[in-house]
C-alpha cells in the first residue's frame, strides 16, 4: 500500500528528512516516534503528497506521489496535528463540504457522517459551530474528516493527544477498525500507550533519520536492554525508545548540508 | 500565456464556502453594507443639494463624477482585508494546510478564494454606485455613462490585483499581523493608481479613462499570474522549517546576490531583451512626444514649465557647479528608477528613456529636431547609451519581480537583479559624470 524508498525532504539549507525507506502493508500499522522537529510530519506530508520528495521515493497504492500527487492526496486521508477546522461552520455542514471536495455522493456522505459522528459521540453537537468545540471534540471531528472518503492509507499526526482516555480508546477502536476493513495506518505519537496499541511495526526517527524501524521484539533486540543486569523485567516500548535515541545522541539537532 | 488546469466544481466549493464564511459574521455585513449605502445616500444627496442651490453645472457635473469615484473606492478598499484573511488568516488558522491536504488543485483553491473576494467586493461597490447614481443624477440632467462604465470595469481590476497582491502577501507572511503590515505595499502604490484615476476623472473625459481602465486591466492579469504561480504547497508549507536567525538568512542572501554574477558586458549581453526594449523606449517617447506636441494634445503650457525646471536644476552657478548640479540629477534618477523598479514592474526603466525622448519629441514640435538634437549632443552620446543600459537593467528587475516560481526564492533573484544593477552602476556613474562634463563645456 505504502512504499517509500531512501526519501529526503530539504527545505532551503535545512535536511528536515533524510533516507527514510519503509513500508506498509494493507491492513497494517506503522507507528513513528520521536521528538518534536524529528522529521516525522514532514514524512506524513511526503507520504501524503502535499510535498514533493527531494530525493527518493513515495508510492501510495502504486501510484508516485511525484508523478500524480493529487492521484495521491485522493487516496489519502492526513489528519495534521492541528485540527485546522472552520470556526464559523456546524460540524455536519464542514464534514459534508470535504466530503464533496472528496466526491462522494451526496446521499452516502450524510449517512458516513451520522455514522461517524454517533461512533464519536458528536450527534448532538451536530449543528453547533465548530469555534464552540473543546480541544478534544476538535480532534475527533479532524480524525473524521480525515477519515470521511475511506481512504486507503490513513496518515494521523498525533491523532489523540488532546482526548481523554476512554476517548482515546474509542479512536483506538475506531483506527483498528479501518486496519480490519484494510486501510494502512501511518501515526506519529508521542503516546508509548498509543504506539503499543496500534503499532505492527515501529520506527524511531531522530534528527530526520529513522534509527530502527521493527516489530517491538526486534527493536528491543536493536535496543541492547535485554543484556542490562539492571532490568529486571522485560523492558517497555518507553525503555527501548530512550534506548535507542541514546544511542544516538550524536546525530546533529539541526541538519545543515 | 498558459492558463491553469483546474475543475470548475471544485473551484466553486471552495468559493461558497469562503462566501458564507465571508457573510456568517453579522457585524462584519452590517459594517460593509451600511457604508456601502450611507456613503452613496450622503454623496448623491451632497450633489442633489449642490445643484438646487445653485453650485453652478460644471461644477456640479463635475463633483458628481468625484462623488461616483468616492462611493465606489471605499467597499473596493474592503477587498484587501477579506483576500488578506482568506488567504494569510487561513494559513495563520491552519485550516489551508487542511485544504491543501485534499485532492484540490492549487488552482482550485486559488480560483475559489479569489471569486469569493470578488463576488462580495463587487457586489457592493456596484451596489454603492447604482445607490449613487439613483439618489444623484435623476433630473440632473447629466449622465456620463462612459465614465462611469470606465470607472466601473477599472474598479474590477483594482480589486482584483488588490486580491491578488493578498496572495503575494500569503506567501511571504505567516501572521495577520505580519500580513497588515506588508499590506502597505499594496496600499501605497494602489494610492498612487486611484490618485491618477481621479485626476483622469476631474478631466471628465472618458477616452483617458477608457485608456487607464485597459492599463488596469493588465496589471490585474499580472498580479493574479504572479499570485496563481506562487500559490503553491511547497511554498505555503515547506517554508515552516529553517527560521531562525532572520538578519544571518537576509545577509547570506544579500551576498550571496552578489556572488557569481557576470561581468558588466557579458550582463549586457545576457539581458539584450530588456536594454533593446529600454532602447526602443526613446525613439518611441519621441515619436509620442512630438506627436502631442504637434496635435497639441498636451498644451505647451504644461510642458514649457518641466522643460524650464529642468534648464533650471542644472544650476546658475560656475560651469563646476552647473557639471555638478546635472550629475546629481542624473544619478538621482538612476537611483529612483531602480528603487521603484520593483513596485513599477519595470515601467520606471522603461520610462527611464521614453521620459527624455518625450521631452525630446515635444520641444522638437515647438522648434525644429535639428534644434532638439543640438541641445542633447555631444552629452547624450554618452547620457543616452547609460540611460538605456540602466533601463533595461531595472526593466529586468521588474520582470524578475513579477515573476513567481512554485519552489519560492522570489526574494533572491529580485536581490540578484537588483544586485546586477547595483555592480553596473559602477561603469554607469562615471558614464555620468563624463556626461555632465560634456554638457557643460562642449553642450
Amino acid at each position: 500500500m505504502l512504499e517509500v524508498e531512501g526519501l529526503a525532504k530539504r527545505y532551503g539549507d535545512v535536511l528536515a528528512l533524510q533516507d527514510l525507506t519503509v513500508s506498509v502493508e494493507e491492513g497494517q500499522c506503522l507507528v513513528l516516534l520521536g521528538r518534536n522537529g524529528a522529521g516525522k510530519t514532514t514524512a506524513l506530508r511526503c507520504m501524503a503528497g502535499v510535498l514533493l520528495p527531494s530525493g527518493g521515493m513515495v508510492k501510495v497504492d502504486g501510484i508516485d506521489a511525484a508523478d500524480d500527487p493529487a492521484a495521491v492526496r485522493a487516496r489519502v486521508g492526513l489528519m495534521p496535528e492541528v485540527p485546522g477546522l472552520y470556526e464559523r461552520m456546524s460540524v455536519k455542514a464542514y464534514l459534508d463540504y470535504f466530503g464533496a471536495i472528496y466526491d462522494i455522493e451526496p446521499n452516502t456522505r450524510r449517512s458516513r457522517i451520522d455514522e461517524l459522528l454517533e461512533v464519536f459521540e458528536l450527534t448532538d453537537a451536530g449543528d453547533r459551530w465548530l469555534g464552540t468545540f473543546s480541544k478534544g471534540m476538535r480532534q475527533k471531528v479532524a480524525l473524521i474528516r480525515a477519515t470521511l472518503h475511506r481512504p486507503r492509507l490513513v496518515l494521523a499526526d498525533e491523532p489523540t493527544s488532546a482526548l481523554d482516555p476512554d476517548s482515546a480508546r474509542r479512536a483506538w477502536i475506531y483506527l483498528k477498525d479501518l486496519q480490519r476493513k484494510g486501510s494502512a495506518l501511518v501515526i506519529c505519537t508521542h503516546s508509548m500507550e498509543e504506539a503499543e496499541h496500534l503499532a505492527g511495526d515501529i520506527g524511531i526517527m531522530s534528527a530526520g533519520r529513522a534509527l530502527a524501524i521493527g516489530n517491538l521484539v526486534e527493536l528491543r533486540r536493536r535496543s541492547g536492554l535485554k543484556m542490562r543486569q539492571e532490568v529486571r523485567e522485560m523492558p517497555t516500548l518507553q525503555d527501548i525508545y530512550l534506548a535507542i535515541v541514546d544511542n544516538h545522541r550524536d546525530l546533529a539537532e539541526v541538519r545543515t548540508a | 500565456m498558459i492558463w491553469p488546469k483546474l475543475e470548475r466544481r471544485k473551484a466553486a466549493l471552495v468559493a461558497a464556502r469562503d462566501l458564507r464564511d465571508a457573510v456568517s459574521e453579522l457585524r462584519l455585513i452590517l459594517a460593509m453594507v451600511g457604508l456601502t449605502l450611507a456613503i452613496p445616500m450622503g454623496a448623491g444627496s451632497g450633489v442633489r443639494a449642490l445643484a438646487a442651490f445653485g453650485g453652478g453645472t460644471a461644477v456640479v457635473d463635475r463633483l458628481s463624477l468625484v462623488g461616483a469615484f468616492f462611493v465606489v473606492f471605499i467597499p473596493a478598499s474592503f477587498s484587501l482585508v477579506l483576500a488578506l484573511e482568506s488567504f494569510v488568516g487561513e494559513r495563520e488558522r491552519t485550516t489551508l494546510e487542511v485544504l491543501l491536504s485534499t485532492p484540490l488543485r492549487e488552482a482550485e483553491i486559488y480560483a475559489g478564494k479569489v471569486v469569493a473576494v470578488l463576488t462580495v467586493s463587487l457586489t457592493l461597490c456596484y451596489g454603492g454606485l447604482i445607490v449613487y447614481c439613483l439618489v444623484a443624477f435623476p433630473g440632473l440632467g447629466y449622465f456620463p455613462l462612459g465614465i462611469l462604465l470606465a470607472l466601473a470595469l477599472s474598479t474590477i481590476c483594482q480589486v482584483a490585483a488588490m486580491v491578488a497582491g493578498a496572495v503575494i502577501i500569503s506567501l511571504n507572511a505567516r501572521t495577520m499581523r505580519a500580513a497588515n503590515v506588508m499590506a502597505s505595499f499594496i496600499i501605497l502604490p494602489m494610492s498612487v493608481v486611484l490618485q491618477v484615476e481621479a485626476a483622469l476623472i476631474l478631466l471628465g473625459r472618458a477616452e483617458f479613462l477608457w485608456c487607464f481602465a485597459l492599463l488596469m486591466i493588465v496589471v490585474a492579469i499580472v498580479l493574479l499570474r504572479m499570485g496563481f504561480n506562487g500559490f503553491s504547497r511547497e511554498a505555503l508549507l515547506a517554508r515552516d522549517a529553517g527560521l531562525g536567525h532572520p538578519m544571518r538568512r537576509a545577509m547570506g542572501v544579500v551576498r550571496a546576490s552578489f556572488g557569481r554574477r557576470p561581468a558588466f558586458l557579458r550582463l549586457i549581453w545576457m539581458r539584450r531583451i530588456p536594454v533593446l526594449i529600454a532602447a526602443a523606449g526613446f525613439p518611441i517617447g519621441a515619436l509620442a512626444g512630438f506627436v502631442a506636441g504637434s496635435s497639441s494634445a498636451i498644451p505647451p503650457a504644461v510642458v514649457r514649465p518641466v522643460l524650464s525646471s529642468l534648464v533650471r536644476s542644472a544650476g546658475g552657478g560656475g560651469a563646476v557647479e552647473e557639471a555638478m548640479a546635472i550629475f546629481a540629477h542624473n544619478l538621482l534618477a538612476f537611483l529612483l528608477v531602480a528603487l521603484l523598479a520593483v513596485l513599477t514592474l519595470g515601467l520606471s526603466g522603461f520610462l527611464l528613456t521614453f521620459a527624455p525622448g518625450f521631452l525630446l519629441g515635444f520641444a522638437a514640435a515647438l522648434s525644429s529636431w535639428t534644434i532638439a538634437l543640438s541641445g542633447i549632443v555631444p552629452n547624450g552620446l554618452v547620457e543616452i547609451p547609460a540611460a538605456i543600459i540602466a533601463g533595461g537593467l531595472a526593466i529586468q528587475v521588474g520582470a524578475t519581480a513579477m515573476h513567481m516560481d512554485a519552489r519560492g526564492g522570489w526574494t533572491a533573484r529580485v536581490l540578484a537583479a537588483l544586485a546586477d544593477y547595483v555592480r553596473a552602476l559602477r561603469w554607469l556613474v562615471p558614464a555620468l559624470a563624463v556626461a555632465a562634463v560634456l554638457e557643460v563645456w562642449l553642450g
